[in-house]
């Protein structure tokens, strides 16, 4: 064994570790928004607005991340007419396909607060608006919280999909390196560890907040 | 006789195809404190609830103060001026009791945080529980988290307090300190519509009673004459069950 390749090569793959962070943070920031419009659809009353979110979350769901990717990856040019980018298209993929996920996980926070608890805000007068914003979205995203971090986890694992496509995230790097120095059992063994430590410490939280939900 | 404070005419409600409500029409007036009895699914809960249009009824209408609230304009604004207790309480867990109280009068009707606060403390006096202001629902009991249910209700300053069930999921030694509450309100002159089964608050503080079985009225009497002649055989058989006269 010869873990001085790790050394020698640690800021390049310290950059490919910098891009799954980026690739998994930008994908999260643009996913959730996204997702709560979507959430919101869900549980519309009205069908025009119900079914189209529905079918959307179902296709997504029904489809591997990787399919997704590279359908983004092989359509968006042909719509826009010109190459977008490795970073783009795979963003693009990503956040699509997550916000799927990000939906669901919203939609039933907003249905774990009770009806009644709507009725009630409502009742003293405050508007449907007031109390979705003051009552019932406060709790939703306190019990949506240890599923949403998980999923981040999740996000963040998935970037190593974008190898697909050719983007040096922190994977790729590590491939790459293997090829070079012909090490890969230190190299994956490293990469293993990176990303047991940072998925760990994630759901660790998810776990924390979990417990902190059921006592109050 | 002034102008009644509520006055429902041909009041229909459909829950899907359930016809809950079948045409009523009836009135209630200012100062009074009227309890709404009867049979479960009799749709005692679904007229209270139209009265501040939490349900949407189909047919008829009911009128506050004179106004239409199928024709209100601003449906919260009129609420605002109605207060309502829950079977379950329905306080809102991630707030402080004090918050709870104080939602409202901040954001429906504006009032600053200094003045609602001081309301909301003076009413949690009336209540028995100032010293629970500055803890959560989870840590009260079920009476106090009632009894601070009951002055979330009052902070509205209402001019109709509407009580859904407020003591059937209270253990009974706590049943008492929540009617306590209420009795009291009544006695200061509140005008109220009880849904209740505790036929002792009943028959002590309320001065009618509206029965109601498979979504009609069926009888509406003065508390003295309703317990001591009921009218039709079904308020009857429902006293004689519910009074456990075997």
């Amino acid at each position: 064994m010869d873990w001085s390749v790790i050394a020698t090569h640690l800021p390049f793959l310290m950059k490919g570790l910098w891009m799954s962070v980026k690739l998994a943070t930008l994908v999260v920031i643009f996913a959730f928004p996204l997702a709560c419009l979507i959430a919101v659809g869900r549980i519309s009353s009205r069908s025009w607005i119900r079914y189209p979110s529905a079918i959307f979350v179902n296709t997504m769901r029904s489809n591997p991340l990787i399919l997704i990717v590279f359908w983004f990856f092989f359509l968006v040019p042909i719509i826009i007419g010109r190459p977008v980018g490795d970073f783009a298209s795979v963003m693009i993929g990503f956040i699509v396909f997550f916000s799927a996920y990000f939906t669901e996980i919203i939609r039933s926070g907003i249905q774990s607060v009770g009806r009644n608890q709507i009725q009630a805000g409502l009742s003293t007068g405050l508007t449907y608006f007031q109390t979705m914003r003051m009552i019932v979205l406060p709790q939703a995203l306190r019990n949506m919280m240890p599923a949403l971090i998980t999923e981040c986890v999740i996000v963040f694992q998935g970037t190593t999909i974008a190898y697909v496509v050719g983007l040096r995230e922190f994977l790729n790097s590590t491939f790459l390196i293997t090829e070079i120095t012909l090490r890969p059992a230190e190299l994956y063994t490293f990469a293993a560890i990176v990303y047991f430590v940072v998925c760990f410490a994630g759901s660790s939280l998810a776990r924390q907040m979990e417990k902190r939900k059921v006592r109050t | 006789m002034s102008d009644p404070l509520v006055d429902i005419r041909d009041l229909s409600l459909w829950y899907e195809k359930f016809k809950a409500l079948d045409n009523i029409s009836t009135s209630f007036t200012a100062g009074k404190c009227v309890v709404i009895c009867g049979p479960s699914g009799s749709g005692k809960s679904s007229l209270l609830r139209c009265v501040n249009r939490l349900e949407d009824f189909q047919e008829g209408d009911v009128y506050f103060e004179g106004q239409s609230l199928r024709e209100c304009p601003n449906i919260a604004s009129l609420r605002s001026n109605i207060g309502m207790v829950f079977q379950h309480f329905e306080l809102y867990p991630h707030m402080t009791i004090l918050d709870n109280i104080t939602l409202a009068p901040r954001h429906a009707k504006g009032k600053s945080k200094a003045d609602a606060e001081a309301h909301a403390l003076t009413l949690l006096e009336r209540v028995d529980i100032v010293d629970q202001a500055h803890k959560h629902p989870a840590e009260l009991s079920g009476g106090q988290q009632q009894r601070a249910a009951i002055a979330r209700a009052l902070a509205l300053e209402p001019k109709l307090m509407l009580f859904d069930e407020p003591t059937s999921a209270l253990d009974p030694e706590m049943i008492v300190e929540v009617l306590r509450a209420m009795r009291d309100l009544a006695n200061d002159g509140m005008t109220m519509l009880v849904v209740t089964h505790e036929m002792g608050f009943a028959r002590e503080v309320s001065d009618e009673i509206v029965f109601m079985d498979e979504g009609k009225i069926v009888e509406r009497k003065e508390t003295n004459d309703f317990f001591s002649n009921p009218h039709s055989k079904r308020a009857q058989d429902f006293l004689d069950r519910i009074l456990m006269k075997i």
